[in-house]
């Protein structure tokens, strides 16, 4: 199925809505995994909210689009190269600490976008970066704590924090290598950008985890469907039903 | 007999509950305790199964409603754990008990799952059967494990619920889906028929949990109860129990079945049945590559507790 937006403001939204599925199913990889009882309810629950947040963000594309497919369609029957998904989401669960930096970068950066949205043109989208602006404040405490629990526990786990900061923030220059569309649509780039790099500079400091000198990496933009290895056989495992049986209901 | 062992008889007698506080015999407490862990463990270990399937659940909305489940699953470990605990014994002892094999937990989650039917089947059977037991379990006389069974038990029916609309999807799609659904049928309903334990005549630790009011009905009477209520759903499914000695008992108004395999149900008790080893496994490896984690958690806490003071 070829499934092609029209309209600016989906393309727009899809980028958002595939970065919320992809880390909802990376997170859903945690299930039963977590250190303990009560971290695996957390995780589950901060997967559940970006999975609910994707469907609300696929539904408004569906309706802006006037499309006869719907949210089910768009996750399930597009492949690598049709994901607008930041590749910072995709990266594996490699341990813990992978999971909790890999989520704390994320969620500052959902943090300010989301709340730019709240005074969006477009009363429903304002409408629902209200309601998830208050998970993602939940979710960035979550991970914001634990930055401070690995970062200044044991040698071990600010060794291992050290180690997925480095590889993780190799994913973050494209982020900030905004296009005409994010400019349309984000009431201010600039500060986006700012906002993020003072809190995680902040935050590294203050758990004691170094922000070495990278050098920008060639990795191409995610806005061009772009993606590392990982994604094609994430999707391969989530799309599985769907592919296997384009005739039934689920 | 002093005066406690009378007290605590009274309680049992009376149908009043038994509370943390209160003397209770020795046999009684670590009979609970093995029970409440069990309990407990099943709820955990039970997430594997469906976990197997989390990830490649073929809707958004499947997918939502299944972590929900494994979620709640957790939930109820955790409040199981906890009444657990209010006996004398600690989380982690009961997770040393689980993985040296000292623990148990229900055999049922030892069978592997499949296709993506088998996401409706356990919802529908093993949690249907389940809540059987666990409705009856609202009156045991541990006031706490009986308050944390009302609790689980509003839980549960919104999971049985979820398992048999999968079921009725299924059964009335395509011919694919509806093979699917009689094979997930198929494979779980012997196996969560065993689920309420031996016959009543060959249950070690029935008649004295009767008597102190811990179980509150036997295990075929419960395995009855959920024979006769499951039967009439299969067939509104259109599918087929698989057993050809079913038979509807016009006097006693209960449906019969064929003996049970209980051979395979000892052998799996013992270990060795399709996944107990990979359960087992699972878990252990989920609990050891994050040691660090708990450390690291520890010693932060201690740090920040340190410089506060």
């Amino acid at each position: 199925m070829k499934l092609e937006l029209q309209h600016d403001e989906s393309k727009f939204l899809i980028r958002l809505a595939d970065t919320s599925v992809i880390l909802g199913q990376r997170l859903a990889e945690m299930c039963s995994r977590g250190p303990f009882l009560e971290e695996d309810m957390a995780l589950s629950n901060i997967s559940l909210d970006l999975f609910g947040r994707a469907e609300e963000l696929y539904k408004l594309i569906c309706k802006i689009e006037g499309a006869d497919y719907t949210p089910d369609d768009l996750v399930y029957r597009r492949n690598e190269r049709e994901y607008y998904n930041i590749k910072l989401v995709e990266q594996p669960n490699e341990d813990f600490a992978w999971v909790i930096a890999r989520q704390f970068f994320h969620d500052l950066y959902a943090e300010t976008l989301f709340g730019q949205l709240t005074t969006s043109s477009n009363a429903e989208l304002a409408g629902l970066a209200v309601k998830v602006l208050k998970e993602i404040k939940y979710s960035h405490m979550h991970a914001a704590d634990w930055m401070d629990r690995l970062g200044l526990g044991t040698e071990e786990s600010n060794h291992r924090l050290q180690y997925a900061v480095d590889h993780l923030r190799k994913y973050i220059v494209e982020i900030f290598d905004f296009d005409d569309l994010d400019r349309r649509f984000i009431a201010d780039t600039a500060s986006l950008e700012t906002t993020w790099r003072n809190a995680v500079s902040a935050k590294l400091q203050a758990c004691n985890i170094e922000e070495k000198e990278i050098v920008t990496p060639s990795i191409r933009d995610f806005r061009d469907g772009y993606h590392s290895e990982h994604m094609g056989n994430l999707l391969s495992i989530m799309q599985y039903l769907p592919r296997a049986y384009p005739d039934a209901k689920w | 007999m002093d005066k406690f062992e009378q007290a605590f008889n009274e309680i049992i007698e009376k149908d009043l509950k038994v509370e943390p506080r209160d003397w209770m015999p020795e046999k009684y407490r670590k009979n609970l305790i093995r029970q409440i862990s069990q309990h407990a463990h099943s709820e955990v270990i039970g997430m594997q199964p469906e976990g197997n399937w989390l990830l490649r659940a073929p809707s958004l909305r499947s997918k939502q409603v299944l972590l929900a489940k494994i979620q709640d699953e957790a939930g109820h470990g955790l409040y199981l754990y906890s009444v657990a605990e209010t006996l004398g014994i600690s989380r982690q002892e009961m997770n040393a008990q689980l993985h040296s094999g000292e623990a148990k937990y229900s055999s049922i989650f030892n069978y592997p799952t499949l296709t993506w039917a088998d996401m409706g089947a356990v919802g529908w059977l093993v949690d249907g059967a389940a809540i059987v037991n666990q409705v009856s379990l609202q009156r045991t006389s541990y006031g706490p494990y009986s308050r944390g069974m009302v609790r689980i038990c509003k839980e549960e029916s919104f999971h049985q619920r979820q398992g048999y609309e999968i079921m009725v999807q299924m059964a009335n799609g395509t011919p694919e889906q509806k093979e699917m659904a009689q094979d997930a049928l198929n494979r779980f309903w012997e196996p969560s028929l065993m689920m309420f334990g031996p016959h009543d005549a060959d249950s070690a630790h029935s008649s004295q949990s009767m008597a102190w009011k811990i179980k509150r009905e036997s295990n075929d009477h419960l395995r009855q109860r959920f024979i006769d209520r499951t039967v009439p759903q299969a067939h509104f499914l259109g599918l087929t129990i698989p057993d050809e000695n079913l038979k509807f008992n016009e006097e006693t108004g209960h449906w019969e079945t064929s003996p049970f395999n209980w051979d395979e149900f000892w052998n799996v008790i013992k270990g060795n049945g399709p996944c107990n080893r990979e359960r087992l496994d699972h878990h252990k490896k989920a609990h050891n590559e994050n040691a660090w984690v708990r450390e690291a958690a520890a010693a932060y806490s201690s740090k920040v507790e340190t410089s506060v003071a």
